[in-house]
């Protein structure tokens, strides 16, 4: 059972839910909250390799999810159907995390007592 | 302190939404005060996101309009904390007196029932309810 699983879901780019989910996962990681993260639907664009978001007077908090194992956050799940759904492979991400089947993520977020989405 | 009833359960919410414009900070406001009429606890509201601008204290909506600072308050006043995330409100321009000191603003505008507090303190106060409950 996980503590809090945070769902990202929306393009990186376009509104802030993105970065501002990352924050709340590494400050929840910090704290030691056993805590998960899967990218499913828009989500799986916010770890496509070469983006730019300074062009846009973003914060570039994609190389941020590089961060995520020296916070011990090793529950990071992507969906494998979304990524197809986009023409994306694994080798086109920022991190190496593991690809699970929709059905699999569904039970990863029911799983979690807690759940929250961006 | 009443007696322990098995049937209570401890929330806290989480408010993504802005005070106007969108459904999600109302929804969770009928949704704190239909918790405590049936006698559950709100253990904290935090507001994340454009949820931190319901914690501005010059929100002016038209007198024949909802006031929902007014309603934010009254629930404060329920005994339930506002906690308004910090980074995320001083990004928004919501600033407490403290805050504008280190930035040099002329003035502050969070409101008295709110608080301006970290991730942490969500995070804490999510680890020891029954249920933590989104909205926006």
């Amino acid at each position: 059972m996980t503590q809090l699983t945070v769902v990202f879901r929306q393009v990186p780019h376009g509104n802030a839910s993105g970065r501002e989910a990352l924050d709340l996962v590494l400050l929840s990681a910090s704290y030691e909250v056993d805590t998960a993260v899967c990218f499913i639907d828009e989500g799986v664009y916010q770890l496509v390799k070469g983006q730019s978001p300074k062009i846009i007077a973003s914060k570039d908090h994609i190389a941020t999810f590089g961060a995520l194992p020296l916070y011990e956050v090793d529950k990071v799940f992507i969906c494998e159907e979304s990524l197809q759904e986009r023409g994306l492979s694994p080798d086109d991400l920022v991190i190496k995390a593991k690809t699970l089947p929709r059905v699999q993520i569904h039970r990863q977020i029911q799983q979690s007592k807690q759940v929250l989405t961006f | 302190m009443g007696l322990f009833d098995p049937d209570m359960s401890t929330f806290v919410l989480f408010v993504n939404g802005p005070p106007y414009g969108r459904e999600d900070a109302y929804t969770a406001l009928r949704f704190a005060e239909a918790a405590l009429a049936a006698g559950h606890e709100v253990r904290q509201i935090f507001f994340y996101q454009e949820g931190v601008l319901n914690a501005s204290r010059l929100l002016s909506p038209a007198a024949d309009e909802f006031d929902i600072a007014a309603a934010w308050q009254r629930l404060h006043h329920q005994g339930v904390p506002l906690v308004s995330c910090v980074s995320a409100s001083l990004r928004r321009g919501v600033i407490d007196a403290e805050a504008a000191e280190d930035a040099e603003h002329d003035s502050t505008n969070l409101a008295a029932c709110f608080t301006l507090g970290g991730l942490g303190e969500f995070v804490t106060a999510a680890a020891e309810v029954d249920r933590v409950v989104q909205f926006g």
